[in-house]
C-alpha cells in the first residue's frame, strides 16, 4: 500500500518536473530585448485588452473607443498617442451599401434617404456635443450608454476624443489610397486583385469604390409622413458597442426628434437590425453582405477595402461615419512616455488587418522602429 | 528486401476493395467541392470568393510554406507553434490525469475527494475559459492550458473506467497466486487499463486540436495554425484560409496516427498482442 502510494507520488512529481522542463525548454521565457528597435505585437480582441493590460500580460495596446477611455477612466491605462496625432483626420468607420440593394430606383431612393438620416443624426450629435449643458447632450449620453453598455464617465471621456464626420472629402480618399497601397506592399492584397476587380490602379479603385453622389442627393431629401418600405425593412449591419457608430443608434432613437418618431422614420424609412447584428467586427458585416443578409452597414474602412478586393464582396462606400478616435494606451505607472519606451515590449492590436494595426505600424516607422509579431 | 513498389502493389492487391472505395470517396468529395465552387462562380453568387476551387487551395497550401505571411512567418513556424502547444498541453494532461485516474479508480477515498471537483469542471467546455485564462495566464501559457483542459478529461475518465472494469476474477487469481499489491497494480491493473488510456489519449488529442484553433484565435505568442486561419480570414484570402484548415486536418491525422503507433508498440512490448 505505502509502496504504491509512494510510486504514484514519484510518478506525479516526475511528470510535473518533465512538463515544467518541457515548458521552459520549448519556450524562451526570458524577456526578449530584440535588436534595440523592435516593438512586439500580439493579436487579441479589444474587449479583453483592459484586462490583459491590468494583469500585466501586455505593456500596451491600440484600440478604438470606448476601449481606450474604458482603461483611462478605470485608472488602468494612460494614452500614449491619439490616432489623430499619427494621421490627422484619418478615416475610420464608413457607411457601405450592398450593390444589389441600389440596383433599382427604389433602392437608390431608400439609400439616399438613409444617408439623409445618417447626416441628420451626425449633425445632431455634433450640435449636442457643442453644448454639454444641453438636454440633447444628456440624451446623447443616455443613447451612448445604452449602445455601448459602458458607464457615463467612460462615454463622456470617449466622446471628447471623437469626431463624427460624414463627408467623403479628399483627406478620406487620399487616406484610403494610402491604406490600400500599404496592403499591396505587405502582400495582404495581391497585385492582381486591383485588375481583377476591374480597376486601372489604386486611385481608380478608390474613385469608384467611394460614391459620394448619394450624399449630394441626400441634401435635398425632405421628411415624409408615410413609411416608404413598410414590408421590406432596410437590414442594417453595425458593430457591437462601437461608439464610433453612434449615429445609427441616434437615428433609431424615438426620443431625439421629440415627436415620437425616429430620424429614420422621419425620412420614411423602416430600418431593422440585420440578422446577426450587432456584429463582432467589420469583417463579419462584409461577410453578411456577401451572404445577402445586410443591405446597409456601418463598419471600419479596412475590412470594407479588403473584403471588396480579396473576396469580391459587391459593396460601395457611401459616407464616412467618424474620423480618428483610436489611441495607443500604455499601463498607468509603467513610466513609458514615448514610443521608444515600447521597444522590446508587447503591444496588443485588434488584428493585422485593422486600421489600428496600420496606424501603429505607421507611427513606429516614423520613429525608425519596427513592429514584429511576438514569438 | 521488398521494394516500395512491391509493397504498394501487395497492399493494393490484398485490400483492393478498400483502396478502391476509399479513392472513390475522395474523388466524389473533391468533385462535389469543385462543382460547388464552379456553381458559385457560374451564377456569380455574392460569396463565391469564399469557396475557392480545390486547385487554388492546393496552390495556396504549397505557397504558405515558401512565402512568409503578413506577420513574416511561414506555415512551418505556425505548425511548430501549434505542435508545441499540443505537446505541452498533452504532457501536462497526461502527467496529471493518469495518476489521478488510477487513484480515483482504485481508492474510494480518492474517489470521494476527487469526483465532486471533477464533476464540477468536466461539463465546462474548455473554450469557455479562454477570456479568463488569457488575462490570468497570458498569451504564452493560456492557450496551452486550454489544450490541457481539452485532453485532461477524456484521459482521466477513460483511466477511471479502465481501473473500474478490471475483471475481479483476475484480481482474485493474482491474489491467490500470492501477488503483492504493487504486483497486482503493475501486472494486472495497469495492463488492463492501458487500452482505455490509449482511447482517452486519442479522443483527447482530437479535442485538443479543436481547442487550440479557438485558443489561438483569441490570443497567443508566435502564431499557430489556428491563428493563421483567423488572420487570413480577416484579410479575406480564403484560398489560404482553406489551406490552414487542411493543415489542421493533416496535423490531427498525424498526431492521432502517432498515438496509434505508440499504442501498437506498447501492446507488443507488454505482450498483449
Amino acid at each position: 500500500m505505502e509502496k504504491m502510494t509512494s510510486i504514484i507520488a514519484v510518478v506525479v512529481a516526475a511528470a510535473i518536473v518533465l512538463a515544467g522542463t518541457a515548458l521552459y525548454v520549448l519556450y524562451d521565457l526570458g524577456d526578449d530585448d530584440g535588436d534595440g528597435n523592435t516593438v512586439y505585437y500580439v493579436v487579441e480582441p479589444p474587449s479583453s485588452m483592459k484586462g490583459t493590460l491590468a494583469a500585466g500580460q501586455i505593456d500596451g495596446y491600440i484600440a478604438w473607443e470606448p476601449f481606450v477611455s474604458d482603461s483611462v477612466v478605470g485608472g488602468v491605462g494612460t494614452v500614449l498617442k491619439w490616432s489623430g496625432e499619427i494621421v490627422p483626420n484619418h478615416p475610420c468607420c464608413v457607411v457601405a451599401v450592398h450593390d444589389p440593394f441600389i440596383s433599382d430606383d427604389e433602392g437608390q431612393e431608400l439609400a439616399a434617404r438613409f444617408l439623409k438620416a445618417h447626416m441628420n443624426a451626425t449633425d445632431w450629435i455634433n450640435a449636442a456635443m457643442e453644448n454639454k449643458a444641453s438636454p440633447e447632450y444628456n440624451l446623447l449620453k443616455e443613447i451612448a450608454v445604452d449602445f455601448t453598455m459602458r458607464n457615463e464617465s467612460v462615454v463622456e471621456e470617449a466622446l471628447d476624443h471623437m469626431t463624427f464626420h460624414y463627408a467623403t472629402d479628399d483627406d478620406f480618399t487620399v487616406a484610403l489610397e494610402n491604406f490600400t497601397e500599404m496592403y499591396l506592399d505587405l502582400g495582404v492584397i495581391g497585385e492582381e486583385k486591383i485588375a481583377d476587380g476591374g480597376y486601372e490602379n489604386v486611385t481608380d479603385f478608390v474613385d469608384q469604390y467611394v460614391n459620394g453622389s448619394y450624399l449630394e442627393i441626400a441634401q435635398f431629401v425632405e421628411p415624409v409622413d408615410t413609411i416608404l418600405n413598410p414590408d421590406s425593412p432596410i437590414r442594417l449591419g453595425f458593430l457591437s458597442g462601437d461608439l464610433h457608430q453612434l449615429a445609427q443608434a441616434v437615428a433609431k432613437s424615438s426620443e431625439v426628434l421629440g415627436n415620437g418618431k425616429s430620424i429614420f422614420e422621419n425620412y420614411g424609412l423602416n430600418v431593422d437590425d440585420a440578422i446577426g447584428a450587432p456584429f463582432a467586427n467589420g469583417g463579419a458585416v462584409m461577410d453578411a453582405f456577401a451572404g445577402g443578409y445586410v443591405d446597409i452597414g456601418y463598419l471600419g474602412s479596412p475590412p470594407a477595402i479588403l473584403k471588396h478586393l480579396n473576396a469580391e464582396v459587391d459593396t460601395t462606400i457611401l459616407a464616412q461615419v467618424n474620423i480618428e478616435g483610436s489611441a495607443i494606451v500604455v499601463k498607468t505607472g509603467s513610466g513609458i512616455d514615448n514610443l521608444n519606451g515600447l521597444v522590446g515590449k508587447v503591444v496588443a492590436t485588434p488584428g493585422e488587418s485593422s486600421i489600428q494595426f496600420l496606424l501603429l505600424k505607421i507611427v513606429l516607422q516614423q520613429e525608425g522602429l519596427s513592429l514584429k509579431i511576438r514569438t | 528486401m521488398k521494394s516500395l513498389a512491391q509493397f504498394i502493389r501487395g497492399t493494393v492487391q490484398r485490400n483492393w476493395r478498400r483502396v478502391l472505395l476509399g479513392a472513390l470517396s475522395l474523388v466524389v468529395f473533391f468533385g462535389a467541392w469543385q462543382t460547388y465552387s464552379w456553381y458559385l462562380n457560374a451564377n456569380d453568387i455574392g460569396y463565391k470568393a469564399y469557396f475557392p476551387y480545390p486547385g487554388e487551395v492546393a496552390e495556396a497550401f504549397l505557397d504558405s510554406f515558401v512565402t512568409p505571411d503578413f506577420s513574416g512567418l511561414l506555415m512551418t513556424d505556425h505548425i511548430m507553434a501549434s505542435l508545441k502547444r499540443i505537446f505541452l498541453g498533452f504532457t501536462l494532461a497526461f502527467a496529471i490525469a493518469l495518476p489521478a485516474g488510477l487513484l480515483i479508480g482504485s481508492y474510494l477515498t480518492a474517489e470521494a475527494v476527487g469526483m465532486p471537483i471533477v464533476e464540477i469542471f468536466r461539463p465546462i467546455p474548455p473554450l469557455a475559459w479562454i477570456p479568463i485564462v488569457l488575462i490570468v495566464l497570458g498569451h504564452l501559457s493560456g492557450p496551452v492550458v486550454i489544450v490541457f483542459l481539452g485532453i485532461f478529461f477524456p484521459v482521466l475518465f477513460n483511466v477511471i473506467l479502465g481501473v473500474k472494469r478490471v475483471d475481479p476474477l483476475l484480481l482474485d487469481a493474482a491474489k491467490t497466486l500470492g501477488a503483492k499489491r504493487n504486483h497486482i497494480f503493475f501486472k494486472v491493473i495497469l495492463p488492463f487499463t492501458t487500452p482505455y488510456l490509449m482511447t482517452g489519449i486519442k479522443v483527447g488529442l482530437g479535442i485538443g486540436w479543436m481547442c487550440i484553433v479557438a485558443a489561438e484565435m483569441v490570443g497567443q505568442y508566435g502564431g499557430g495554425v489556428g491563428y493563421y486561419i483567423w488572420a487570413r480570414t480577416a484579410e479575406s484570402n480564403y484560398d489560404y484560409v482553406f489551406a490552414g484548415i487542411a493543415m489542421i486536418a493533416i496535423l490531427g491525422i498525424l498526431t492521432t496516427g502517432v498515438a496509434s503507433q505508440v499504442e501498437r508498440r506498447l501492446y507488443r512490448w507488454m505482450g498483449m498482442k
